[in-house]
C-alpha cells in the first residue's frame, strides 16, 4: 500500500495516472472502508494541500469553485451565501462540524451518492464539473456525470478540480431543504433544491428543481419552469410544485423510510425549497440554512 | 456529627476523561498480549452440524482456538440456566459466539475466524412475540423443562416467565364501570448504546487470572467467571478501569470468561475490543420489545375502577436478568395509580432475537408511555384535563397503589403541580405545539454492599468500594458521607474501587442502588473510625468518649472547643499502634410488610416497592404535520427522589435520562429482518439523539423525608428521569395531531401516517 501527498494538481495527476485514487477529507472513502464497504484502495493521493483546488474565484460572471473547498467554507463564503444560497444551505447540513471542516465539494460530487447535499443544488445553477487528467481538461455537465448510485461518467486518471458555477441573472434565488429526523449526523432521506428566477412583477419567471435521493441519481424535475412562469409564490403554486415533485420521484422503501412517506416528503421538500427560493429572490433575507431559520424538517 | 454546606461535587474522574489522559479497558498494553475475536452465529435459529477449526488453528499467529469442546460444559445464566459460553448443538440468535480465536494482531484473528466452517441446519426463526405464544410455534428452546424452574407458571412453550399480577375483582368492576376505554401499544427493542465499545483483557499467574472488563457490576462478572470456568471466587480478580458509560448494557456477566479461557489456552495475555457493531449485535443487554393491551374502566367522574392488561415481552434467545420484566411491566402499566381492581397477565416470550437485559429502567419507557398515553385517552372520555385526572386518581401520602401498597411520605402530586407550572402548561401555543404531560415511578434495591475506609498516619482517608462508577457520579458521592462523619472534608479521601480482590461486595452500577446500598456501608465504615477516633482522644484530652465532638478536622470535648487535638495528630498516634480501619455494611431497608406481593411464592419481588420514587415530565413539543417530525422544545421534569446529596450529578442524570428518553421517543428502535436479523445495528442507522437535538430542560427536585430511604434519605437516582420522557412526548404529539401513535418509536413516518 503507497499513499502520497501531491503538492501540486499535476502531481496528483501523475499519480492518478499510475493507478493512485485521489483522498482529500476521507470522509466516504476512510468510513466506507471502516464499514467492510471494500478496502482502502492500494495507492493513495492525497490532494487536500493542493492550494489551486482550495480556490474560489469568478468565472464568466458566475463562479468558480475549487473542488477542495470545504463544506464549512461554502456555509460562510460570501459569494456563496450570497448568490448561490442553496449550495451554502446544503454544506451547511452535511454530517457534523467535523464532517464539514474536512468533508470537499469535490468529494461530495464525485462520490456520486443520490443522497449527497450539494447535488442538487448544484443541478439547479445548471454547474458543471471541471475534470482534469494529464491528457487535458473537460467539463461535464452533471446529469451526465452522474451514471447511478455511486457512479459516475470520469475516467480513473481524472480529477475533478472545481465546479462552476454560472451566473443565475438578476432577482434570481435559490434554497435546499431536508428531511431531517434529528439536527446533526443526518444522511438525506429526501431533499430538495431550487433555483428560481423572479420577473419584475415579482411573479415566476423560471425555476429548476432537483431532487435527492429519490432516485439512484440526483434528478432534475422536468417541466417545473413552465408549472410556475408567471405564477405568484403562493399555496396554489406551492401544490403544483408538491405534485410534479412527488409525481417524478422514484424512491425504495429502506431503513430510513417508506416509498410512500418519501415521495409525500420529497414533494413537501420541493414545495418548501420553492417557495424559500422565491422569497430569497424578491430580497428578503432567509439565513443558512433554511431548514432551521424556517422551521423545516426537524422543525428549529 | 457536623454538617457541611451542600458542596459542588468536581467529579475525581473528570479531569483524567476531559484530557484525554483516563484510560478504559482497551487502553490496557500487556506483554505477549494477543488479540481475540469472535465466531459469531450470524443466523437467528439452527441446528450446528459440524464446527470446523482446523484451517484457523493451523494458520501462523493464531495461539488459541476455542470452541463448546474446550471449555466445562457449564450451563448457566442469572435466573434461568438456559446458555453456554460457546454455542452448544443450536445457535438461537445471530450474535450468538460459536468460537474464539486468540491470535498475534486483531486482522490476523479476524482472518482465523472467517476460516472457521459451520455447518448449519437452518431452523425457522423466532421473530414475532405474538406469534411465539401461538399454539405450534417453533421453539427457541425444546428442552426447557430440563433447565431446572421448578415455580412453573408458564402457559405457552416460548414463556420463559409468566407474571400475573390480581388484586381486588377486575373483570366485575369493568363491568359496572361507566366507561370502559381499550388500547394497544407496541414498543420495538432499542440499546443501551455506551459511547465505549466494551473490552475485555485477560492475564492469567499461576492458577489465578485477573480481568479488566468493561462492567458495570464487577461481582457479577467474577461470578460468571466462577460459575463457566469452574473456580473459586479468591482466584479471580477483576478489575474495571474507566468505564465510558454503560445505562444498563454493560450489567451482567457478557465476556470475561470467554477471554481468560482464551489467556489460559494461548498461555498469554489476550484482549477482545469490540466495534460499534459488536456492540449492537452480542451483548445479552438490549430493551425489550414489547405488546401492551390495555383496558381501563372509569365511573363517569373521571376516577379509575379497574384495569386490566395483557403484555407480552421480547426475551430474546436467553434469559439474562429478565425474569423480573413481566412483573416489573405490570407495575408500569398499572402505574403510580389508585386503581383498586387489577389484573395483569404479563408474558416474557423466548424469541431467536438478541437476548434482552437491564437496559436503563427495564420495561418503564414503554409501559409508561403505552400506559401514559391511555390515561390521556382515559381523560378524553371523560372530558376532563389529563392533569386534573392525575391529580384525581395519582397516589399521594396515605394512598394505596394499585397492588394495596400503601405509601407513607411521597411527593407525586407535587411533583405533577410542579412540573406543570414550570412547563406552563395551559398557556396558549401554536397550533403545531402542545404540552403532554406524564407521571412515572421506579423502585429503590435494597441489598448487600460493603465498603472499607481507612485513615492512615497523615491523617488522609481511603474509602475502599466494591461500588463501580460508570459515570453517574454516584461512587463520587461517596466521600461526602464519610466526610460527614468524621468531621473532615470529602477531599481528604481517596477511592479505591472497581477492583474485586481489594474491596467487599457490592451489586454494582445497576439497579440505582449505589448510593441507597454502599452509600449506608461507607457511613458505617465511617462510624466505626469516628468511634475509634473518639477514644483516641478521650485518652489525649482526658475526657469521656461519649463526650468528644469530630468537627472541622478535629475532636474536642463537647462545650469546651479549646479542648480539641487535630484528626491528624490522632492519626499518626494511632498510626504507630491500633491502626485506625473501618468496615461496614449494614441491613438494608426491609420491604415494606403492608403490601400484596411482597413475600408471595413464585413472586418475582417487584410487585411492592421500598423507597419508591417519583417523577412528572411535561414535554413541549413541535410537530411538522406534513412531514410528522416532531421536535422537543422544552422538558420541565419534577422528580421525588429523596434528599439529593450531589446535586451536581443528580442534575446530570435527570439530563441525561430526558434525552435518551427522547431518543426512545421520537428515533431509537430495531428493526428486524424477516429471518429475525438486525437491520441497523449501526450508528448510521440507529439514531441516537445529538446534543444539537437537546430541548430546553428544567429540574426540580422535591426533597421530602422518605421512611425507609437509604443514606440521608436518599432514594436511587439513575434509572428514574428515564421512565416519563416518552410518555410526555407522547402525549405531545397526540395532542398536535388528535390521535396517539401507538409504536415506539414515534418516527416522523409513523406520525405522518397517524395524523
Amino acid at each position: 500500500m503507497s499513499f502520497a501527498i501531491a503538492s501540486s494538481v499535476e502531481e496528483a495527476l501523475e499519480a492518478l495516472d499510475s493507478g493512485a485514487r485521489p483522498i482529500a477529507g476521507g470522509t466516504d472513502l476512510v468510513v466506507g472502508a471502516r464499514q467492510g464497504k471494500g478496502g482502502l484502495p492500494e495507492s493513495i493521493v492525497a490532494i487536500d494541500r493542493i492550494a489551486e483546488l482550495a480556490e474560489i474565484g469568478v468565472a464568466d460572471g458566475g463562479l468558480r469553485i475549487g473542488a477542495g473547498v470545504t463544506h464549512a467554507r461554502l456555509m460562510t463564503e460570501p459569494a456563496v451565501v450570497d448568490r448561490y444560497t442553496a449550495l451554502a444551505d446544503a454544506a451547511a447540513l452535511v454530517g457534523s462540524p467535523a464532517t464539514r471542516n474536512v468533508g470537499t465539494l469535490g468529494g461530495n460530487v464525485m462520490n456520486s451518492s443520490p443522497a449527497m447535499d450539494t447535488g442538487a443544488p448544484l443541478m439547479t445553477f445548471g454547474a458543471v464539473a471541471e475534470l482534469r487528467s494529464t491528457s487535458g481538461t473537460r467539463t461535464v455537465a452533471l446529469d451526465e456525470l452522474w451514471t447511478g448510485p455511486g457512479k459516475n461518467s470520469s475516467q480513473e486518471n481524472e480529477l475533478c478540480v472545481a465546479l462552476v458555477l454560472p451566473d443565475l441573472g438578476e432577482r434570481a434565488g435559490s434554497a435546499y431543504v431536508r428531511l431531517e429526523y434529528r439536527r446533526a449526523m443526518e444522511i438525506a432521506v429526501v431533499g430538495a433544491a431550487a433555483t428560481v428566477q423572479l420577473d419584475a412583477d415579482g411573479n415566476f419567471e423560471s425555476a429548476r428543481v432537483a431532487l435527492t435521493a429519490v432516485a439512484p441519481k440526483i434528478i432534475e424535475v422536468s417541466g417545473i419552469a413552465d408549472v410556475v412562469a408567471g405564477k405568484a409564490n403562493d399555496d396554489a403554486l406551492g401544490a403544483l410544485v408538491y405534485a410534479q415533485a412527488a409525481e417524478q420521484a422514484t424512491p425504495i422503501s429502506d431503513l430510513r423510510a417508506g416509498e410512500e412517506y418519501r415521495r409525500h416528503c420529497v414533494g413537501v421538500m420541493a414545495r418548501r425549497a420553492v417557495e424559500a427560493a422565491a422569497r430569497r429572490a424578491s430580497g428578503e433575507t432567509i439565513a443558512v440554512p433554511v431548514n432551521r431559520a424556517l422551521g423545516v424538517g426537524a422543525n428549529a | 456529627m457536623t454538617t457541611t454546606e451542600l458542596p459542588i461535587f468536581n467529579r475525581a474522574d473528570g479531569p483524567d476523561k476531559v484530557t484525554g489522559t483516563g484510560r478504559y479497558a482497551a487502553d490496557i498494553s500487556l506483554t505477549g498480549m494477543l488479540a481475540a475475536k469472535f465466531k459469531y452465529a450470524g443466523i437467528a435459529h439452527g441446528k450446528i452440524v459440524k464446527i470446523d477449526t482446523s484451517a484457523a488453528s493451523a494458520m501462523p499467529g493464531v495461539f488459541a482456538v476455542l470452541t463448546a469442546d474446550d471449555v466445562p460444559d457449564v450451563r448457566y445464566s442469572a435466573v434461568i440456566a438456559d446458555r453456554r459460553l460457546f454455542a452448544k448443538d443450536v445457535v438461537r440468535f445471530e450474535g450468538e459466539v460459536v468460537a474464539a480465536v486468540a491470535a498475534l494482531t486483531p486482522e490476523l484473528a479476524q482472518a482465523a475466524v472467517d476460516s472457521i466452517e459451520v455447518t448449519y441446519e437452518e431452523l425457522p426463526a423466532v421473530n414475532d412475540i405474538e406469534s411465539a405464544l401461538a399454539e405450534g410455534s417453533p421453539l427457541v428452546h425444546d428442552q426447557f423443562d430440563t433447565y431446572g424452574v421448578t415455580d412453573d407458571t408458564r402457559m405457552a412453550a416460548n414463556d420463559a416467565y409468566v407474571s400475573t399480577l390480581s388484586f381486588g375483582d377486575a373483570e366485575a368492576a369493568l363491568k359496572s364501570a361507566d366507561i370502559v376505554v381499550s388500547g394497544r401499544f407496541v414498543a420495538d427493542a432499542s440499546h443501551a448504546v455506551p459511547i465505549e465499545p466494551r473490552a475485555v483483557v485477560a492475564q492469567w499467574e499461576g492458577n489465578k487470572v485477573t480481568v479488566w472488563t468493561s462492567t458495570q457490576v464487577p461481582f457479577d462478572a467474577r461470578n460468571g467467571i466462577c460459575e463457566t470456568l469452574e473456580m473459586p471466587a479468591n482466584r479471580v480478580r477483576v478489575i474495571v478501569p474507566h468505564l465510558g458509560g454503560g445505562f444498563g448494557g454493560k450489567c451482567g456477566f457478557h465476556f470475561e470468561a470467554h477471554i481468560a479461557a482464551l489467556a489460559k489456552a494461548a498461555r498469554r495475555p489476550v484482549k477482545l475490543v469490540f466495534s460499534r457493531m459488536e456492540e449492537f449485535l452480542a451483548p445479552d443487554r438490549r430493551r425489550e420489545g414489547m405488546v401492551i393491551d390495555i383496558t381501563t374502566g372509569l365511573n363517569s367522574d373521571g376516577t379509575i375502577v379497574a384495569r386490566k392488561a395483557w403484555i407480552a415481552l421480547d426475551n430474546g434467545a436467553y434469559c439474562s436478568d429478565s425474569a423480573f420484566f413481566p412483573q416489573m411491566a405490570a407495575m408500569h402499566v398499572l402505574g403510580p395509580y389508585k386503581v383498586p381492581n387489577t389484573h395483569v397477565e404479563s408474558h416474557l416470550v423466548y424469541t431467536n432475537h438478541q437476548p434482552s437485559g437491564s437496559v436503563r429502567a427495564p420495561t418503564a419507557p414503554q409501559g409508561c408511555w403505552a400506559v401514559e398515553t391511555h390515561t390521556d385517552e382515559l381523560a378524553n372520555a371523560v372530558d376532563m384535563d389529563p392533569v386534573e385526572f392525575r391529580k384525581l386518581n395519582c397516589v399521594g401520602t396515605g394512598d394505596a397503589g394499585a397492588m394495596g401498597q400503601v405509601y407513607e411520605e411521597i411527593a407525586l402530586q407535587e411533583c405533577i403541580e410542579r412540573a406543570a407550572a414550570a412547563a406552563g402548561y395551559g398557556q396558549d401555543l401554536p397550533e403545531n405545539e402542545a404540552i403532554g404531560l406524564a407521571v412515572g415511578w421506579w423502585p429503590s434495591f435494597p441489598g448487600a454492599s460493603g465498603s472499607y475506609i481507612k485513615l492512615d498516619g497523615d491523617g488522609s482517608g481511603q474509602i475502599i468500594t466494591g461500588a463501580q462508577e460508570c459515570g453517574t457520579g454516584a461512587v463520587m458521592t461517596l466521600p461526602y458521607l464519610a466526610a460527614e462523619q468524621l468531621g473532615m472534608q470529602p477531599e481528604d479521601f481517596e477511592l479505591v474501587y472497581q477492583d474485586t480482590s481489594a474491596a467487599p461486595y457490592d451489586t454494582g452500577a445497576t439497579g440505582s442502588q449505589t448510593l441507597l446500598n454502599n452509600g449506608r456501608a461507607v457511613q458505617e465504615a465511617a462510624i466505626m473510625i469516628a468511634g475509634q477516633l473518639k477514644d483516641l482522644a478521650a485518652e489525649h484530652l482526658e475526657a469521656s468518649a461519649g463526650d468528644i465532638v469530630l468537627a472541622d478536622g478535629a475532636a474536642s470535648v463537647a462545650g469546651s472547643p479549646d479542648r480539641n487535638v487535630t484528626i491528624a495528630a490522632l492519626a499518626e498516634i494511632a498510626g504507630g499502634g491500633e491502626l485506625l480501619i473501618g468496615h461496614g455494611s449494614g441491613a438494608p431497608p426491609d420491604y415494606p410488610d403492608n403490601a400484596v406481593g411482597a413475600t408471595c411464592l413464585g413472586d418475582q419481588g417487584v410487585a411492592a416497592w421500598v423507597g419508591p420514587q417519583f417523577m412528572c415530565h411535561a414535554a413541549r413539543v413541535r410537530v411538522d404535520r406534513d412531514t410528522g417530525v416532531a421536535r422537543v422544545l422544552n422538558v420541565a421534569a419534577a422528580h421525588d427522589n429523596g434528599t439529593i446529596i450531589n446535586m451536581t450529578g443528580a442534575t446530570g442524570q435527570i439530563e441525561g435520562g430526558i434525552l435518551m428518553g427522547i431518543g426512545q421517543a421520537l428515533t431509537e428502535g430495531t428493526q428486524y429482518s424477516d429471518s429475525g436479523k438486525q437491520l441497523n445495528a449501526a450508528l448510521l442507522e440507529y439514531k441516537l439523539q445529538t446534543s444539537a437535538d437537546a430541548p430546553e430542560i428544567s429540574i426540580e427536585f422535591v426533597q421530602i423525608n422518605t421512611p425507609g430511604a437509604g443514606p440521608n434519605g436518599a432514594k436511587g437516582l439513575a434509572e428514574a428521569p428515564n421512565v416519563p420522557t416518552a410518555a410526555a412526548v407522547s402525549c405531545a404529539i397526540a395532542k398536535v395531531i388528535g390521535e396517539p401513535v401507538r409504536q415506539l418509536p414515534m418516527t416522523a413516518e409513523r406520525v405522518w401516517k397517524t395524523a
